[in-house]
């Protein structure tokens, strides 16, 4: 059997196998749907707020107005008491409550300081801080507002006063992620996971399927056999990795800062580490449904891991260490840091080096159990 | 009911002899619990490395960068020029750059006005977006004591210039998650996505094993009195892996919860009921133990994702909305954060449960399916088999 033909026989094996067929082809193409439909409006505006107004001025009408013109708020309506309130938001009505104390107009104007209170449904995160910012900025303006009207009752030229409330600049922002959108933040690490945890299932099904069984991968040695299993798989990740980095990222509107040249160089290691680990891997199974098992129950801890949704400086040392055995983390923070930071080659080059020493270390595993596989099958036959 | 109380007996000695279905009800679910909690275990994001790139000297900017430090959520590391805070930040080894410029204080002194740049690292959003916050909520306070001081030079009495310098103070509370811990927020949602996940996998391995290799199963006495009784069994081993969590996280850490557990419970109750529901349909459809697993995984792997928690609901398309629907974990997910937030009664949590009313519609489907199934099966084995005595047996299942 030449190399080709070895390699034209794993693809058939792959298209032929219905669980495989359905995970590599079916899942790639469903979860680039299906992951980021929660977050295609990106960033969460207009937030439902309710207003608790004891002051009934025209200032406090104006500082609602003000807060309902905000891009994060939405002002649903007013009500009476704090408590009336409070249960606008149990019932999930509203996500936030701002409450104008009796006498903020009045007391403003005499020269007193006032307090306004907000308060936000910290159980849902991305909905508190949108509603803390709306509410400060809000707040903030028509604290502004009253004291460039009292400058320029005492007689300051307006440039002067304006001047003075805004004495220093503070110029905050984003670096990388400039829409501060939800799916560029989670798109870039969780696709390569998708890849990564597809490939380790594929390979999985296929070894677990075939160890019992008579076929081609009894007549070539087990180095043959790991060579053209890695290069049939290769062959289809191409397209799904063309897919997943380059028209996905450039449909979600992912920024993308390395060249094509340097992605490809990246991908390369963390494709070949990944697909030498799934078929190490398969070689502890002998039931076609247990790689499934086996790699969705880790997915989730490799995901949070890998350091993109949760900071790695927080995550327990012995954790990550643990986790650096699996190509999927070195390989997505080394991305995100290459191909949305804009970081330069030399400084994610550990981490490539990486994953060319856990492709060599799974390629050893995966010649060692394919053999040790082969073998107890001959025996069993015999 | 004898034939129940065997058909559990049987089921039980089942899972006694499957090692993989023993571990994944009794070590797995501990241990990925216990490990997905650790990783979150910080809680509160603190010490984040921020770099400081100080190019002023002065006695302002040194103020400012001590102030900085008192921060808890930032750790300030200082770098000597611009290019190599901006590499640090690219190589995420600082989430944050924070430039105080040449001439800080005397533009300021001078009544120009200078500009601080802060850039902050919005790929990681969730330390971006704090971090952006936390910044400039210390920044603004140290540059406030500096207006203060002018004030105090421009003859203000010192009883006035809190107030000159800001008339309207804001007092945010944070509601039902008071101290922004993230243990409370993200962990109850992980783990149960987890708990759906080994629910169902845990349902479908066990539902698998009464086929063979042809996709169709053994119908001499029905399939529906062995499914009641893998319900019977499997419910209360995975209630005791719910109440494991819930241990875990309102007893053993303490978390605050504001209404009763009993009532989690019974929310569990119901989701596991629509979870199996769920996995029934796909064991009727796909009669495959990979495909079945695979299919249950495309369904219930991003349900963490639809639950709401991280990413509002109603910020989500419709498409996104419905699907959302599909999984028990967003339906359970609701009543969870009414009762541990908002600490709603009965009557609040029995009117939430109705939203599982779609799940209900599964039943006549599979009541068909199986019909059909069976029904397909007896004439195969009607073609086959010509022995009287099985046809009878068959015929008589049918009834």
């Amino acid at each position: 059997m030449s190399f080709w033909q070895l390699v034209s026989a794993e693809l058939k094996a792959i298209v032929a196998d219905k669980a495989i067929a359905v995970t590599l082809f079916g899942g790639v193409l469903f979860y680039s749907v299906l992951y980021p439909l929660p977050y295609l409006h990106q960033v969460p505006t207009e937030q439902q707020l309710v207003v608790v107004d004891l002051d009934h001025s025209s200032l406090s009408r104006r500082l609602i107005r003000h807060a309902d013109a905000s891009a994060k708020i939405s002002v649903i309506g007013q009500v009476t008491s704090i408590s009336q309130a409070q249960s606008w938001i149990e019932s999930g009505r509203a996500h936030g409550l701002l409450v104008i104390p009796e006498g903020f107009r009045r007391d403003l104007l005499l020269g007193k300081g006032v307090t306004l209170s907000y308060g936000g449904d910290a159980s849902y995160f991305l909905i508190y801080s949108a509603v803390a910012e709306g509410l400060v900025t809000a707040g903030m303006d028509a604290g502004k507002q009253v004291q460039l009207l009292g400058m320029l009752a005492k007689g300051e030229a307006p440039k002067q006063a304006d001047l003075s409330l805004n004495s220093v600049k503070i110029n905050s922002v984003p670096a990388f992620n400039p829409s501060l959108g939800y799916t560029p933040y989670v798109v870039p690490g969780l696709f390569l996971l998708i890849l990564h945890q597809t490939l380790l299932i594929g390979t999985g099904i296929l070894g677990a399927g075939q160890w019992r069984r008579k076929g081609y991968w009894r007549e070539i040695s087990p180095l043959q056999l790991v060579c053209g299993r890695i290069s049939a798989f290769m062959l289809i990740y191409l397209f799904f990795s063309s897919f997943y980095v380059g028209f996905c990222f450039y449909w979600y509107q992912v920024s993308v800062q390395a060249s094509l040249s340097l992605v490809t160089l990246w991908m390369l290691p963390f494709l070949l580490a990944t697909s030498a680990a799934g078929i190490a891997l398969s070689c502890l199974f002998v039931r076609r449904d247990l790689p499934t098992q086996v790699l969705l129950l880790v997915s989730m801890p490799i995901m949070f891991v890998s350091g993109f949704v949760w900071p790695l400086a927080l995550i327990p040392e012995p954790l990550i260490w643990l986790s650096q055995v699996v190509p999927a983390v070195p390989a997505i923070m080394g991305m995100l840091e290459l191909n949305q930071m804009g970081a330069s080659w030399s400084s994610v080059m550990p981490k490539w080096l990486q994953l060319w020493a856990l492709f060599a270390m799974f390629f050893m595993l995966a010649w060692y159990g394919v053999t040790r596989r082969l073998e107890s099958a001959v025996d069993e036959t015999n | 009911m004898n034939s129940l109380v065997a058909l559990i007996r049987r089921e039980l000695h089942a899972l006694w002899n499957s090692p993989w279905q023993l571990a994944l009800v009794s070590y797995i679910p501990v241990l990925s619990i216990i490990c997905l909690w650790w990783l979150f275990s910080a809680g509160l994001p603190r010490q984040l490395p921020v770099a400081v790139v100080d190019s002023d000297h002065s006695q302002l900017s040194r103020m400012l960068t001590r102030k900085l430090q008192a921060n808890p959520v930032v750790a300030p590391q200082n770098f000597v020029d611009l290019p190599s805070a901006v590499t640090a930040m690219k190589q995420s080894e600082v989430y944050g750059v924070v430039l105080l410029p040449y001439g800080l204080q005397r533009e300021l002194m001078t009544g120009h006005s200078p500009v601080i740049d802060v850039r902050y690292n919005s790929q990681f959003l969730l330390v971006g977006k704090l971090l952006s916050s936390q910044i400039q909520l210390t920044l603004g306070s140290g540059l406030l004591e500096v207006a203060g001081v002018k004030q105090l030079l421009q003859g203000v009495p010192k009883s006035q210039v809190a107030l000159h310098l800001s008339p309207v103070t804001s007092q945010t509370t944070a509601l039902f998650n008071r101290n922004n811990n993230y243990v409370g927020f993200l962990v109850p949602p992980v783990l149960v996505a987890l708990w759906q996940l080994l629910a169902m996998l845990i349902f479908s391995n066990s539902l698998s094993r009464e086929l063979n290799p042809e996709g169709s199963y053994a119908a001499d006495s029905g399939i529906w009195p062995r499914i009641w009784a893998k319900i019977a069994v499997f419910t209360p081993i995975l209630l005791l892996h719910g109440g494991f969590i819930l241990a875990l996280l309102y007893q053993y850490l303490a978390l605050p919860v504001a209404g009763s557990l009993a009532l989690l419970i019974l929310a569990q109750f119901v989701m596991l009921l629509a979870v199996w529901l769920m996995v029934l349909l796909v064991f009727f459809i796909m009669r495959d133990s990979a495909r079945m697993v695979s299919f249950g995984t495309a369904l219930f792997a991003p349900a963490f994702a639809f639950m709401g928690i991280t990413f509002p609901v109603h910020e989500m398309p419709i498409l996104a909305q419905w699907w959302r629907l599909i999984m028990p974990s967003s339906h359970y997910v609701d009543s969870h954060v009414s009762i541990v937030s908002y600490g709603v009664g009965w009557e609040t949590i029995a009117q939430q449960l109705t939203s599982y009313w779609g799940f209900l519609c599964i039943i006549p489907v599979l009541f068909l399916l199986s019909r059909r199934i069976e029904k397909s099966m007896n004439t195969e084995s009607n073609q086959q088999m010509l022995d009287p005595e099985l046809m009878s047996k068959n015929s008589g299942a049918d009834l």
